[in-house]
């Protein structure tokens, strides 16, 4: 056979490096190509990563057994040999960025599964990337200071399966640098300052949120078909919002990621709640930031350490718990109240008089308060006793005035009996505020929660103290302003020291939770919102002479009025007998049970994107029934591969 | 040894909290006279006569009794194992502690405290009384201690004698006219106050039974399985004319009876309802339409001249302490458009009208019936939550569960596809009636889980988010395919025709609309549900 002369560039040499000439016949396989290439070069290292690109057709020439022939090369061809992993610029959730290695020449559906086994992420199939969305380049210093984390010297052998050192996969383990970047994947990040929300993008319309879902890259190609070069930058995010099997013991990054997506969607309004939620959202974030910050180790995932300490702490408890038992701190609540001269008590009876505070001395006791008329007199009978179980406890405060009320709605068969206490100082009003609200849950003083009840509302005292100067000065927890916690919405509408209380009220209802409970918290709430799961796109029914939106939740499509927002059809996928894209005109058809036939093409995406949408989510919910941990590339490729997997 | 002191302080402070709080029921209610003797009043509420109760009394006693006794052994074995790091070796001459009985301090060599063993009642709790300690070993300082904290143990135990559970007599209409009367103790659930009314009325014990409530008559609610039912009676003021019915009523475990058809379609936990109400207005004879809509964190309403974004929608009512009631002729009674009224009752205390109670009027049955449900289920989702709370707090002194491994969220959003075989050719077998708990299972958000060591591996057979629905109520059987379905549905041809995985099929036509009134017609409630819900949203 005649011989031939190829010549290919090595992208290692330099760009302006001449292509390496070798002499070659049209039945060598790729495998002697690179042979005769890398024993031209005479260069010794490891070239075992290296590949031919043949930039012309952009694909790779990975089956190495097939013959030039059979791969259609010819001498014109412009072969680049270069490595599959390159260094990638990724952003994550959390908002930062962080540089590793990811393959350039499987599908990104790969791509992303390499990804997710390097970060320790279970169930890649529900991430993918996408192009980001362009920022004004102005902070070049910002820039230069996100590139800290990096993975790129993790060597990619090393991560298999991810076996624990310390409750950190191992690769993570090598390096205090790369203990650091585990830290940023695994621990929630810092509450972010009010400015800061309000400067980033937030869709103002169903369009504007239909336009990020163009970004997506295609699973079923690698990322040099797509233009990705070295060093890009891409976004990796959630992309599939049906979450399998979320284990908080082994899903350290994942949840903090998903809660780091979900906090994000929510400041920005990409997903609509209403005020009541926003303000829970405001509460959990503010008692995740708290309780990350106080025990940043506690999401470590060590399963059997984990347990060892929950039962060596729980014990603890118990043993805290024998030896101060109700009476004591009965005893210890009488001892603080007395320290503090008297507790004052101010009853007003349905605003019949407007200054109608009289000083009373008080007494609690179990899940009940009896006042006195002095402190002699409180061994007899009291005045009155008033069983808290079940009434509404709210706060009236403002420190500045130095004004601790609580307010007290006591349930009767009537209705709701409004009652007042006046508390003289911070001290006595943060002891009295808990004891009234575990009270109110049916909780006596001898609670285990009573004095982090205390610890917390003082905390959000300390809030309303300083939020009262605008600004968000340093990074202790002492000083955080409530607008860190609320979509920009709630800045204009209101004043942090408006916005404290609101927050409080919500926050009484999380502030016992663990980290892990919390972050989960957040989690469900926000796939209880009616939206969750959205992801819109901006199509043209077939027949319809009007732009109309198109949204994909994990369990059915649903047809948006485009100008009103409103919801005008439903399918289901349950009811889908088949779909099929039409890749010539661009254009998506379905037929449902009962001859519903629909058709539509995609303008604000490619109709590949939705056609991935559809059946990634079919393929989601097959995973159910899969016995085993092993990802079906296969079925997803198929569901979701159009022309590539033909 | 202050150790032990202080703990008996605190014991005996627990006793006097015990009596107060005894005596501070029995001044609530006074009512020793025998309910049921009293003429007019029906149903009577109140503490019984202590003397008829010895039986139950006993029991009680018994069960505080073995929970002191645990506490009690633990203290000593870890008293025991101070003194044996103190004095190491241990006395030889002290004979080993009889088996049943408890030991004192000093005689007790025993293993150091394990803290498995700390809130396990011991064989020891079975006895009556504490052996006196032996008075032949010669005295020690120990043994002084061991004699004091005996007489301690005795002037604990008759505090104890004193301390009271607090319990109702109820008496219960059956639905033939005739009443049951039984005793109820505050910590027996409905279920188990259900159990006991199977055993005397022989019924069928099919899970429809329920209890249910009548609330000055004009409205109706269905005693969920969970609740305590002590609790909402003593709320009931002593002149009411409340009654509590036995009877069947099938919309009560509708939603669960196929659990699996009727949540895991949503990612939304709670059912999406929205729909335009009549409101009475607070003390007015008006009713005033209102679209509410129905979310996990309560019920809202889209204020006047306001769109139904979710920004600017109003709270109505949150669902902790919220009650739903059947209205029972109010169009007769409030004037009201329709007789298709429930009621939000906001604490169980409240008992007449005012601005606490908020009264709802639909335009059809079926709407009414949406409505109860969907805010049942969210307020058992609320319940959820509030129990999963409680078992966080409480593990920390049991130390049986890691707070850490409890699995809050994961509601599957997962679709079933292809979804389980034919719903309605086959009832399902309703969930075991023992357990609410098997119910609250097949909730979305998975139960925390229980397990301890050794945690569970990674296998998502095992660990429930999203998987499949634990067994109560059984699945239905998965098709009997090897293959996934989908694979084998799939034609990658190059017509580029799809085809997803088997849809369902229903052998049965779902009805529209026929199901009203107390909706006991059996039939898929929550798919049509989500059917209604669907239709109305495209009619719009």
């Amino acid at each position: 056979m005649a011989a031939w002369d190829l010549s290919v560039i090595v992208e290692d040499l330099g760009a302006d490096a001449p292509p390496i000439t070798i002499s070659v016949t049209s039945d060598l396989h790729i495998g002697g190509v690179i042979l005769k290439l890398v024993e031209k070069m005479q260069i010794k290292r490891d070239w075992s990563d290296h590949a031919l690109w043949w930039e012309q057709k952009q694909r790779w020439l990975l089956r190495t057994a097939w013959t030039l022939e059979k791969c259609e090369v010819h001498a014109d061809a412009r072969l680049i040999f270069m490595p599959q992993h390159k260094p990638l610029k990724l952003g994550l959730p959390n908002g930062l960025t962080l540089k590793l290695r990811a393959c350039f020449s499987n599908p990104v559906f790969q791509t992303v599964m390499g990804i997710c086994r390097l970060l320790n992420i279970r169930r890649p199939e529900e991430l993918s990337l996408l192009r980001p969305v362009e920022e004004k380049k102005k902070k070049k210093d910002k820039d230069l200071s996100e590139d800290i984390y990096d993975l790129t010297e993790v060597p990619l052998s090393s991560v298999s399966r991810p076996c624990l050192y310390n409750g950190m996969p191992a690769h993570f383990a090598d390096s205090d640098k790369l203990e650091a970047v585990y830290k940023m994947l695994s621990v929630t990040q810092p509450l972010p300052a009010p400015e800061v929300i309000a400067k980033q993008y937030r869709p103002a319309s169903v369009v504007d949120k239909a336009h990020i879902n163009g970004r997506w890259l295609d699973s079923s190609r690698c990322l040099m078909q797509q233009g990705i070069k070295e060093n890009d930058r891409i976004w990796l995010r959630f992309k599939f919002f049906s979450f399998y099997d979320i284990d908080p013991k082994y899903d350290v990054v994942r949840v903090t990621q998903l809660y780091e997506q979900a906090r994000w969607a929510v400041l920005l309004e990409d997903i609509d709640c209403t005020e009541e939620e926003m303000m829970l959202f405001g509460a959990l974030q503010y008692h995740i930031s708290k309780v990350s910050q106080s025990e940043p180790q506690m999401l470590c995932s060590s399963a059997a350490l984990d347990d060892l300490e929950t039962a060596l702490q729980s014990l603890e408890v118990k043993m805290e718990g024998e030896s101060s038992s109700a009476s004591e701190l009965l005893v210890r609540m009488m001892a603080t109240s007395l320290s503090s001269t008297k507790c004052v008590y101010f009853f007003r009876p349905k605003r019949l008089t407007l200054k109608g505070y009289k000083q009373y001395w008080f007494k609690f006791q179990d899940t009940s308060i009896s006042y006195f008329k002095s402190k002699e007199e409180s061994i007899g009978e009291p005045i009155q006793q008033i069983n808290l179980k079940g009434c509404e406890v709210a706060p009236d405060v403002n420190v500045a005035a130095q004004k601790f009320l609580i307010k007290l709605l006591i349930p009767a068969p009537e209705g709701m009996n409004e009652v007042y206490l006046r508390c003289e100082n911070e001290q006595q009003y943060a002891q009295w505020m808990a004891a009234c609200r575990l009270a109110s849950k049916g909780k006596s003083l001898a609670d285990s929660t009573f004095q982090s009840e205390i610890d917390s509302i003082r905390s959000f005292l300390a809030m309303q103290k300083t939020n009262g100067s605008q600004g968000h000065a340093d990074a202790s927890d002492e000083s955080i302003n409530p607008h860190s916690l609320v979509s920009p919405r709630y800045h204009k509408k209101y004043k942090p020291k408006q916005l404290t209380p609101r927050i409080l009220d919500a926050y009484q209802n999380v502030a016992q939770l663990s980290l892990t409970d919390a972050l989960m918290r957040f989690l469900q709430i926000w796939q209880a919102l009616p939206d969750f799961g959205l992801s819109y796109v901006v199509v043209r029914f077939k027949g319809s002479r009007k732009d109309e939106v198109l949204g994909i939740a994990p369990n059915r499509l649903i047809r948006i009025d485009l100008a009103v927002g409103d919801v005008i059809k439903t399918w289901r996928y349950n009811n889908m007998k088949q779909w099929n894209v039409n890749w010539d005109i661009k254009q998506v058809a379905i037929e449902f049970e009962g001859n519903v036939n629909i058709a539509f093409s995609c303008l604000t995406a490619d109709c590949k994107i939705v056609h991935e949408f559809i059946g990634g989510y079919i393929f989601m919910s097959t995973r159910s029934r899969e016995k085993s941990e092993v990802l079906n590339e296969e079925l997803f490729h198929k569901l979701t591969g159009g022309h590539e997997a033909l | 040894m202050e150790d032990i002191d202080a703990m008996f302080s605190d014991l005996l402070g627990e006793m006097n909290l015990l009596t107060q709080l005894q005596s501070l029921g029995q001044e609530a209610a006074p009512a020793a006279d025998p309910p049921t003797s009293t003429k007019e009043v029906n149903f009577s509420i109140g503490f019984s006569d202590l003397n008829s109760l010895n039986e139950l009394e006993d029991k009680d006693l018994d069960d505080l009794m073995s929970d002191l006794m645990a506490d009690l052994n633990a203290t000593e074995e870890k008293l025991a194992a101070e003194l044996q790091s103190l004095e190491a070796p241990p006395p030889p001459d002290l004979p080993p502690p009889p088996k049943g009985l408890i030991a004192p301090a000093a005689a007790a060599p025993t293993s150091p405290a394990s803290p498995a063993s700390v809130c396990t009642p011991s064989s020891t709790a079975t006895s009556p009384l504490p052996a006196p300690p032996p008075q032949s070993v010669k005295p020690s300082k120990e043994d002084l201690e061991a004699q004091l904290k005996a007489e301690k143990i005795k002037l604990a135990l008759e505090k104890l004698k004193e301390a009271k559970v607090k319990k109702l007599v109820v008496k219960v209409l059956m639905n033939d006219g005739s009443s049951k009367t039984l005793m109820v103790d505050e910590r027996q659930t409905v279920r188990e106050v259900l159990d006991n009314l199977f055993e005397k009325t022989h019924c069928d014990c099919n899970v429809d039974w329920s209890l249910r409530e009548t609330n000055h008559e004009l409205q109706l609610r269905t005693f969920e399985d969970h609740e305590n039912l002590v609790e909402p009676l003593s709320a009931w003021t002593r002149d009411s004319e409340n009654k509590v019915l036995f009877l069947e009523r099938g919309e009560k475990y509708e939603v669960f009876k196929n659990p699996q058809e009727n949540f895991c379609g949503t990612s939304t936990i709670v059912p999406d309802l929205e729909s335009v109400l009549h409101l009475r207005e607070d003390g007015k004879k008006s009713w005033k339409q209102r679209l509410f809509q129905l979310r996990a964190s309560g019920i809202y309403y889209v204020p006047k001249g306001k769109t139904k974004s979710s920004r600017d929608l109003v709270c109505f009512v949150q669902f902790d302490n919220i009650n739903v009631y059947y209205g029972n002729d109010f169009k007769t009674k409030y004037k009201a458009p329709t007789d298709f009224c429930f009621v939000l009752k906001q604490h169980p205390q409240i008992q007449k009208e005012s601005q606490y109670i908020k009264y709802l009027c639909c335009d059809d049955a079926w709407t009414m019936n949406l409505w109860v449900t969907g805010i049942r289920i969210a307020k058992l989702y609320e319940n959820f939550k509030t129990a999963e709370k409680k078992a966080v707090v409480s593990s920390a002194w049991t130390n049986r569960s890691t707070p850490s491994s409890s699995n809050p969220s994961t509601p599957s959003p997962t679709v079933k596809l292809p979804p389980p075989p034919p719903m309605n050719s086959l009832p399902h077998p309703p969930p075991p009636p023992a357990s609410f708990g098997g119910v609250d299972h097949s909730l979305p958000p998975p139960p925390p889980d229980p397990e301890f060591l050794p945690p569970p591996p990674p296998d998502p057979q095992v660990t429930g988010g999203g998987g499949p629905p634990p067994p109560p109520p059984p699945p239905p059987p998965p098709p009997p395919a090897s293959a996934p379905a989908p694979r084998g549905a799939l034609r990658p041809t190059g017509s580029a025709k799809k085809m997803p995985p088997a849809p369902p099929k229903r052998t049965t036509p779902v009805m529209g609309g026929g199901g009203g009134g107390g909706g006991g017609g059996g039939g898929d409630f929550m798919s049509e549900l989500m059917k209604a819900m669907q239709k109305k949203r495209s009619d719009q």
